[in-house]
């Protein structure tokens, strides 16, 4: 699984920041289109959820997402690796 | 099998509401309509209903409300102060469109003004008394028969049009002993429940829309902000309130003839009176006591909304009188509606008009 | 299921101000709810007038946002009426201490099984910042602009002396703590007060020296003490330093109370035709 920010909801308060015991969190830099300064994920691999809450079925510290006071955190499946055929012109 | 007893107009009102099947009861002790709640309080239990005493009539009114979500058939009955004190949630009542039975049994005002005394003078606050524009339905009964009647009339009204409904009594009524006959059964008009995959504000033509109990699985959001059909707050869009402002009233005037409920005695007659709640009946010993005049008689049952047609049905008329338990508020009412003289009959002080009082006006001609 | 499912998605983002912690704390009350296993026909949200109140309109179960200070009356309309129905109030600090404080003690003194969320964010938010009755002495806020001068209640101490059988308190910053007291909460029969401390970024900490929004939380997490340690502290006679709040479990008990749900009854219930 994956973290992903909803830039749609974010208000960007960066609750997320402070609350993420790996900081993964970073503030951000650019406004988006809403001029919303969304924060910006450092290396969000290491995120214990991501890794193991297939495994283990329950969500696992989720922190961030119970903090976010806009519903902008998630969790998303990621697309299972697949072959692509890639046909060279010539 | 009808049956006959002798009761005070209080407890018929209470059994009035559990023919009608009244479940719950939210109520607040006030004199002079205790005995609507004392009623009630011991009679719900026995039949499966609830009744809880509140901390105050804006709790009473606020759990009515709550209650007649669940699809419970929810009453609460007060006087003057509690009235007052109801009005915020009288409103709310109005802009949810929740189906609700408000007793007042009039006293004596402003304020705590005389507790055990008779008056109308809420008649213009239970039109107009929560702020902003609304409708509202009014009955007024004047013997111990209509409180019975009237309550049940009540229930089968707000659950019709989703309106909170009042049944406008006053002391004399209320506390008055008369013979009653109980009939075997009551009408009762069953709530339209919303139908599935409808919208729940969304009427479809029709003044009220379908009702959405809670625990159906409806997940509909009731709310005292201006809302859209689907219930969710549209509080700035000035087209949308405007439009859901209009349909509020619209459901209850534009229903004012099927509404109405009123007694016509001699149409033709130069002289009228009109009356609702207790002076009814003084006005009924004059015209007892006078049999060879041809005077006219409006009696009123329903007060709001105002049933305008029945005046104009006194072709002959040229003079209105109105006798009030209070300084003429439904006189200006009738004035809006006729170009014929209103003559007001007030009396405040808490007693009845004596016939001799309302002969002296007739013949002060 | 996860917590999301419970909100009405046609309806977010919310109003709510950047910042503001009252989304934490529907966050954490779904969440509890979630686990609670309930339906959503059977879970209906009450609420008055306020910020907080604006909750559960976002909540895609049966909804009733109604006026100010009365929820606590209205959820007991719905519970007596209905006592199948699951109900959980949210609340503000001004809605449920100022105007609707009748309402409060009222219900922990009958003990109605309800669930009651406050987030008290110490002022007036959506009407710009007032003082409240829960403002700290010494906070400015737009009525209180030379700091308030008077004491705050206690709203905790408050509904454990009108008899609510369950009453915890924690921050917007201990996400994980809440979400559990709220779930006890819901467990608990009777009167469940939960009271959640919250900032309030727009009205709040812009007058108060909160630059951040996590200063502020940080603040939160920084001045309230454990119920647990407290104890610990005065059972060794020291003294527990002054400006703090205590946070925790605060009281469970076993008081009777109303609105039992009816399982057993055959009859018709309230609500229904006989």
């Amino acid at each position: 699984m994956k973290l992903a920010i909803d830039e749609t909801r974010c208000k960007g308060c960066n609750l997320c920041t402070k609350v993420c015991p790996y900081k993964i969190f970073r503030e951000g830099r650019k406004p988006n289109r809403k001029g919303t300064i969304v924060p910006a994920l450092d290396r969000p691999e290491r995120c214990t959820n991501c890794r193991l809450r297939n495994l283990y079925g329950r969500t696992l510290c989720g922190v961030c997402q119970l903090t976010c006071p806009d519903q902008a955190i998630s969790w998303v499946e990621e697309e299972p690796y697949e072959r692509k055929k890639v046909a060279i012109e010539y | 099998m009808t049956r006959t007893e002798f009761w005070q107009g209080n407890t018929a009102c209470a059994e009035g509401a559990l023919a009608a099947g009244c479940n719950f009861f939210g109520g607040y002790p006030i004199t002079p309509s205790t005995e609507v709640a004392e009623h009630m309080a011991s009679e719900l239990p026995k039949r499966n209903g609830v009744f809880i005493q509140m901390e105050d009539e804006i709790a009473s009114m606020a759990s009515i409300i709550g209650a007649s979500w669940t699809g419970a058939r929810a009453m609460t009955a007060t006087s003057g102060p509690g009235f007052s004190l109801m009005m915020e949630n009288i409103g709310f009542a109005a802009m949810t469109e929740t189906p609700c039975v408000v007793v007042n049994v009039q006293r004596g005002g402003p304020s705590t003004g005389q507790p055990t005394m008779a008056a109308q003078g809420d008649m213009l606050q239970a039109r107009f008394g929560s702020h902003g524009d609304y409708s509202i339905i009014a009955l007024c009964p004047a013997t111990v028969q209509e409180m019975y009647e009237m309550t049940v009339k009540a229930f089968n009204l707000a659950d019709t049009y989703r309106v909170p409904v009042f049944l406008m009594a006053d002391e004399v009524v209320g506390h008055m002993r008369e013979k009653i006959i109980i009939p075997d059964a009551v009408e009762r008009v069953p709530r339209r429940e919303l139908a599935r995959g409808t919208l729940p504000f969304h009427t479809g033509g029709d003044l009220a829309p379908g009702f959405p109990q809670f625990g159906r699985g409806y997940s509909v959001h009731v709310t005292g902000l201006t809302h859209d059909e689907r219930g969710y707050p549209a509080a700035t869009n000035p087209k949308l309130h405007a439009a859901l402002v209009q349909r509020l009233v619209d459901k209850i005037e534009l229903a004012r003839d099927t509404i109405a409920d009123y007694d016509i005695i001699n149409p033709d007659a130069e002289d009228l009176f009109i009356a609702y709640g207790a002076p009814v009946r003084t006005v009924q010993q004059v015209m007892h006591d006078r049999p060879k005049e041809k005077i006219g008689f409006l009696r009123l049952r329903t007060v709001w909304p105002f049933p305008e047609k029945a005046l104009s049905l006194f072709k002959n008329a040229k003079r209105v009188l109105v006798p009030e338990m209070n300084l003429g508020q439904m006189a200006r009412e009738f004035e809006r509606h006729t170009k014929v003289s209103v003559i007001s009959i007030p009396k405040l002080g808490g007693e009845l008009h004596t016939p001799d009082e309302l002969v002296a006006v007739l013949e002060a001609r | 299921m996860s917590f999301d499912e419970w909100y009405r998605q046609d309806r977010l983002p919310h109003i709510y101000c950047a910042g503001c912690g009252n989304g934490t704390i529907i966050n954490c009350t779904l969440a509890a709810v979630d686990q609670m296993g309930w339906k959503k026909e059977e879970t209906v949200f009450v609420s008055g007038i306020g910020c907080s109140s604006r909750a559960p309109g976002y909540i895609v179960t049966d909804s009733l946002h109604t006026t100010h200070g009365r929820a606590i009356a209205f959820a007991t309309g719905v519970k007596m009426a209905n006592p199948d129905l699951n109900v959980v109030v949210f609340t503000g600090d001004g809605d449920l201490a100022a105007i609707g404080g009748n309402h409060f003690i009222h219900g922990c003194r009958r003990n109605i099984d309800l669930t009651v969320v406050c987030m008290n964010n110490q002022i007036y938010g959506m009407t710009g910042g007032q003082g409240s009755p829960t403002t700290p002495m010494g906070c400015t806020s737009s009525t209180t602009p030379y700091g308030c001068t008077e004491i705050p209640f206690d709203l905790c101490e408050l509904a454990i002396a009108a008899g609510a059988n369950y009453v915890s308190r924690w921050t917007s910053y201990h996400v994980k703590e809440l979400e559990k007291a709220v779930k006890v909460g819901l467990e608990t029969k009777g009167f469940s007060f939960i009271e959640a401390m919250v900032q309030c970024p727009t009205a709040f900490g812009r007058r108060n020296k909160f630059k951040q929004v996590a200063d502020h939380v940080e603040y939160l997490r920084a001045h309230s003490i454990l119920k647990a340690k407290v104890d610990r502290m005065t059972g060794a006679g020291e003294t527990v330093p002054e400006g703090l709040f205590v946070v925790g479990e605060l009281a469970k008990r076993n008081r009777p109370y109303l609105g039992a749900k009816m399982v057993a009854k055959t009859e018709a219930k309230p609500g229904e035709k006989s």
